[in-house]
């Protein structure tokens, strides 16, 4: 079997969701000699690209995302001895996600943390009406490289440019990325209150995540 | 029609698209929608038939205002006198041959 | 723009919007593209250099309406203008002053829940407005499964449980949810029926995933065979049933990922009247991109639907920019499009 060939059956068994094919496949690579960050990368890593675009496209639902980033993490398991120490566990990038004080809404906020930790990013979800200070205090704790944002109302959505400026107050605005969503935000309102990048659903979060932090 | 503020949402699309209530006959053709599952062009060959005007009559205004005020179905201005509320809607039950549920209610009530 | 931004634009490049955004709806729901004429007319009635445009007489459909009186009292986060007033008199205002074809009596929170304690409040103004009032009225709430939830409900919270790769416990959540939430609303509209409600409007069904459309399904289902001439009408929270659980099925079709052109069907079987399909506006795209899009998503939902489809036209739905003050000229030409070239039964 070609490199390419193994490549696409590992990224096959993760968009099958089932952890048995993608332990399988892993071997499989493994004793084929291909090194374990190809593996990832291209094999499992590229699978789970798949199954976010399948997502988007309502040809996957969210279980199956968890199921696939299940059976991957269990793939990336069996490679850790073979890699370097740490190597296997490192997070993509620390991010911070929520709903502005007084919004309740949990719903869309929640798909988007849980796409961007099927992702790879170590994500720190605060919850629904979240005091705008909680931002701030969880990204000292964790040193996240990004603050996200959903508010649903038009009577929350000002929460996001508070916890903007407190960031510039509190002299963290350069060493976090914004990130903003929900119904009523736009792109224009991202621009006006000086977020780095707004998201239109949850997959464009992934996407506008990866490009501002890797 | 879902939010927006009253004259961005729902007077824009009333009056680009809508039959205009009981200025009209919007409210008849929509309870042949409602009543009777009926797309649009049907509930309003149905209702054109039971008040002997064409489809076209149904969002007339000066064809409407007449008719509905001798057919006591209700009209948009307040005409003291005239049918308002339940006793208009018990009329429309007879015009288009349906029960109407607060009519039923109604007519329970009565001893 | 989506967003209601005024940009100008050549004719080339509304054409090239309009092709796109219809290229993706038929790429999405796998429906048929719109014919070359039915492309013009969307163009022409997009180039109408009138603020405002009209159906062609004979063609108007009867509207009806979500949120109640609340975008009259109500405040910002429902659109509503604030003007103090009682709901009596907000459905009259609807009725007399707006010429609305049907309306519908909700209370300020709208959603089914939290109105068990407050039913008696609920029929005792169905009751005043049913013995005012001519057109039809309903009683309209949003199934809202996401406050049988903690922290809201009794049942663990399972975006929560997702995220801890409980998947299993995620799904029986929703699945004790559903039941809850099916049992709500026809408690709820059995009070309102017997307070003379001509029936009731489910608004934003799925909004809370496949588990609240499933709930919502079964509602309709029980309402109908307790209520044969109940006025039911079912209008969508988005174009796609988010599989939030996933394996839920109604009639043995699993309902995520279903499209609004394959909603209607399922609506239909579950005994409703009236369908609501919707299809997201994205802001930051073109209206012309938005109205192709939409407008193609919804001639497809009509087409496959068995009963009448009101289009949900609302703000950030329909084609119509996510605004709370929408602008005039996208609204009208939005409704014309959906009613000449979709063939929608109402708005």
């Amino acid at each position: 079997m070609s490199k390419e060939e193994t490549f696409k059956l590992l990224s096959d068994a993760v968009v099958s969701c089932k952890k048995d094919a993608v332990l399988a496949a892993v071997e499989k690579a493994k004793s084929e000699g291909i090194e374990p960050a190809e593996i990832i990368e291209k094999g499992l890593a590229s699978g789970m690209n798949s199954v976010g675009i399948m997502f988007e496209r309502g040809k996957l639902f969210l279980p199956h995302v968890m199921m696939a980033a299940g059976a991957m993490e269990a793939g990336v398991k069996l490679l850790e001895a073979d890699m370097p120490k740490d190597a296997a566990k490192k997070k993509l990038a620390v991010i911070v996600n929520g709903t502005v004080e007084g919004d309740v809404h949990d719903i869309g906020k929640s798909i988007v943390s849980t796409m961007l930790q099927s992702s790879g990013f170590e994500v720190h979800d605060l919850g629904r009406d979240v005091p705008l200070q909680d931002f701030i205090d969880k990204v000292k704790e964790t040193g996240a490289s990004m603050v996200g944002m959903s508010a649903l109302m038009t009577t929350t959505l000002p929460g996001q440019r508070e916890v903007i400026e407190m960031l510039k107050e509190q002299g963290l605005r350069d060493k976090v990325k914004v990130m903003v969503g929900g119904a009523p935000a736009t792109q224009t309102w991202a621009d006006k209150i000086g977020a780095d990048c707004y998201a239109e659903n949850a997959s464009e979060a992934v996407a506008r995540a990866k490009e501002l932090l890797l | 029609m879902g939010v927006g503020d009253p004259m961005g949402m729902p007077i824009t699309h009333i009056m680009t698209s809508g039959m205009s209530g009981i200025r009209a006959a919007g409210d008849l053709v929509a309870r042949m929608e409602m009543s009777k599952s009926m797309r649009v062009g049907d509930a309003k060959n149905y209702v054109a038939k039971k008040l002997g005007v064409s489809t076209l009559d149904l969002s007339d205004e000066y064809v409407m205002r007449e008719l509905r005020e001798e057919l006591g179905i209700g009209v948009i201005t307040s005409v003291a006198g005239a049918p308002k509320g339940i006793a208009a809607k018990m009329n429309i039950e007879k015009l288009l041959d349906i029960k109407i549920n607060c009519c039923e209610k109604f007519r329970q009530k009565i001893r | 723009m989506g967003d209601g931004k005024r940009v100008y634009l050549t004719k080339e490049q509304i054409l090239t919007d309009l092709r796109d955004g219809m290229a993706d709806a038929v790429d999405l729901g796998d429906i048929p593209e719109l014919s070359g004429d039915e492309l013009d007319k969307l163009m022409d009635i997009i180039t109408m250099p009138s603020r405002m445009v009209g159906v062609e007489a004979g063609m108007e459909v009867p509207v009806t309406h979500d949120i109640g009186t609340i975008r009259l009292d109500g405040d910002q986060g429902n659109s509503g203008v604030g003007i103090p007033s009682s709901r009596l008199v907000g459905c009259m205002v609807h009725e007399r002053a707006f010429g609305a074809d049907t309306m519908e009596l909700g209370h300020i929170d709208y959603s089914f829940k939290p109105v068990k304690p407050v039913i008696a409040q609920e029929m005792q103004t169905m009751e005043v407005c049913q013995q005012n009032m001519i057109i039809p009225l309903l009683y309209g709430a949003m199934p809202n499964m996401g406050l049988y939830y903690t922290p809201d409900g009794p049942f663990e919270n399972p975006g929560d449980l997702m995220k801890a790769f409980k998947i299993q416990e995620a799904q029986e959540s929703m699945e004790h949810a559903a039941k809850h939430l099916t049992r709500d609303i026809v408690w709820i509209m059995q009070r309102m029926m017997a307070s003379g409600a001509d029936g009731v409007n489910f608004d934003t069904v799925g909004a809370a995933g496949d588990g609240d459309m499933y709930a919502s399904l079964h509602a309709i289902e029980a309402l109908r065979k307790q209520y044969p001439d109940m006025y039911i009408e079912a209008g969508m929270a988005g174009e796609l049933m988010l599989g939030l659980h996933g394996e839920m099925a109604y009639d043995g079709t699993v309902l995520a990922g279903l499209w609004p052109h394959q909603q209607a069907p399922l609506v239909a079987k579950a005994g409703a009247n009236i369908f609501g399909p919707v299809v997201n506006t994205n802001t930051s795209k073109s209206f012309a991109w938005n109205l192709g899009r939409a407008v193609t998503f919804v001639k497809a939902a009509v087409k496959a639907s068995p009963i009448p489809c009101h289009v949900n036209m609302g703000m950030g739905v329909g084609g119509i920019p996510m605004l709370e003050t929408p602008t005039i000229d996208a609204v009208s030409r939005a409704s014309k499009a959906m009613v000449e070239i979709a063939n929608v039964d109402g708005i």
